[in-house]
């Protein structure tokens, strides 16, 4: 398997955690989302955010409003829920124990 | 010029050409069937309708309102494929869009249908073969051997088939007969290879009458193998004329029948559970099997066991004197009766064949449209 195979499956599993992160900051709706992935490695499309994102909010990780747009049509807004906001927080925790436990094996 | 369809999308509305359409149609149908499992595939298909919407708009100016199948074919790319959890389970397939490697298509839905190109009947073994991806002699010749096979069960099976499967009328329905991934490419792909083999068209005609002659000359000589076979089979089974022989016989008869008979009756039972309630004697399919699969299976094995029993009731009437028409009598004589017995006892004794037999017209119908939704939900 070639490297960039093996960290396609690292992103995905870290995906999940990015969306949590991008929403902890601020009220986002999906383009906004993706404007910010677009610019990463986590590039992604709708087809695969949607059914995340609904899964995401099934597992009551984050919540959406409706909010009205200038242009268009009212989009959904997403926000941090509770549940969210703890595994966000346990997630920052667990990633700088994987940093430690990375730099202390071999040099 | 193109014909132009208007569509609604989350209740917006665009005019796409045709074949963009069709290929809309064929993503948005491939999203539908990955989401099927999902709670919350009706609020998922919506996000996705507006997000198409957003992005067709992008394409259109106060003096231009059609959007052209190149337009909704980058649409489509740049949605992605559309995976039910969002892909956070499957590690198989790649979250970042890689523009180089193949196009991210959502697989097609196969689905079993009858084909009328190149077929020569009805379509139902064309559709077989782009079904199962293997060439159509094959497929015919295995259909050929079936029916022999099951002394002719199998043509029934046939004409069933040839009433149930329905037929590919649409390029997308062609597509999903062969499991091909659809999108606007390959319809205009597909257009430009129809149109080379439309030219041919003579020469095409001619190799199909070839075809045909071919394959009648084959079936003669099958069944005329057969039916040698089976004479010669037959000779080599009979008797001594003798008393004990003919004792023998005479009792083996009622064994036969009787064999037959319960054969027969389970076979019924079974198909009737099968078709009704998508279980074979409370045993339930696997949920990748779908009916119609089941429905044949069982008539093949019911087939498989039902034939040589078949021919060994004919093989006792031919003692070496001949064809004994005594025996086959009371062979008649005595699988009526008891055909009758059993069914009287099962219709006044077994409370389901009492239901079943008095509810008739309607069992079969249910059991028929049973069948027929399981070619739909492939």
């Amino acid at each position: 398997m070639e490297a960039e195979q093996k960290f396609v499956t690292i992103r995905k599993g870290l995906l999940e955690f990015l969306i949590l992160k991008i929403i902890s900051a601020d009220k986002v709706y999906v383009a906004d989302m993706m404007k910010r992935l677009a610019e990463t490695d986590f590039a992604t499309q709708e087809g695969t955010l949607y059914p995340l994102l609904s899964k995401m909010r099934r597992e009551e990780l984050v919540d959406y409003e409706w909010q009205e747009s200038d242009s268009g049509p009212p989009r959904k807004y997403y926000k941090l829920a509770a549940k969210g906001r703890a595994q966000l927080a346990e997630f920052k925790n667990y990633w700088e124990y994987l940093n430690n436990t990375i730099d202390k094996l071999g040099r | 010029m193109n014909t132009v369809i208007i569509v609604n999308l989350n209740g917006n509305a665009f005019h796409i050409e045709e074949p963009g359409y069709v290929a809309l149609r064929a993503y948005l149908d491939g999203a539908g069937a990955q989401l099927k499992d999902n709670p919350d595939k009706s609020e998922i298909m919506s996000d996705l309708e507006q997000a198409i919407a957003d992005k067709c708009a992008h394409y259109l100016q106060p003096h231009k309102n059609v959007l052209t199948v190149a337009e909704i074919d980058s649409v489509i790319k740049d949605m992605g494929p559309v995976q039910s959890d969002g892909g956070a389970t499957s590690p198989a397939a790649d979250v970042p869009p890689r523009p180089n490697t193949a196009d991210g298509e959502t697989a097609a839905p196969r689905r079993l249908y009858q084909i009328r190109e190149g077929a020569m009947l009805s379509g139902v073994c064309t559709g077989f073969a782009a079904y199962l991806n293997v060439d159509v002699s094959v497929i015919r010749i295995a259909f050929v051997v079936l029916a022999l096979l099951t002394g002719g069960l199998w043509i029934i099976a046939y004409l069933a088939m040839m009433l149930v499967i329905p037929f590919a009328h649409t390029d997308e329905e062609h597509a999903a007969a062969a499991g091909t991934p659809f999108n606007a490419q390959e319809v205009i792909d597909r257009a430009k290879r129809h149109y080379s083999q439309f030219k041919n068209d003579r020469e095409w005609r001619q190799h199909w009458r070839q075809q045909r002659r071919e394959w009648r000359r084959k079936w003669h000589e099958g069944a005329y193998w057969w039916a040698h076979n089976l004479q010669r089979n037959v000779q080599q089974f009979s008797v001594h004329p003798s008393y004990f022989a003919q004792v023998f016989a005479g009792l083996m008869v009622p064994l036969f029948a009787l064999l037959s008979i319960v054969m027969a009756g389970l076979f019924i039972a079974a198909l009737v559970t099968l078709t009704t309630t998508g279980a074979i004697f409370g045993v339930k399919l696997a949920a990748s099997m779908p009916l119609w699969v089941a429905v044949l299976l069982l008539f093949v094995v019911y087939g498989l066991i039902a034939s040589p029993l078949h021919h060994a009731r004919r093989a006792i009437y031919m003692q070496r004197g001949g064809y004994q028409p005594w025996l086959a009598a009371w062979d008649g004589f005595f699988s009526v009766g008891l055909m009758a017995v059993v069914g009287w006892f099962a219709y006044t004794h077994v409370p389901q064949v009492h239901d079943f037999i008095q509810h008739f017209p309607e069992n079969v119908l249910t059991m028929w449209k049973n069948v027929v939704e399981s070619f739909h939900h492939a």
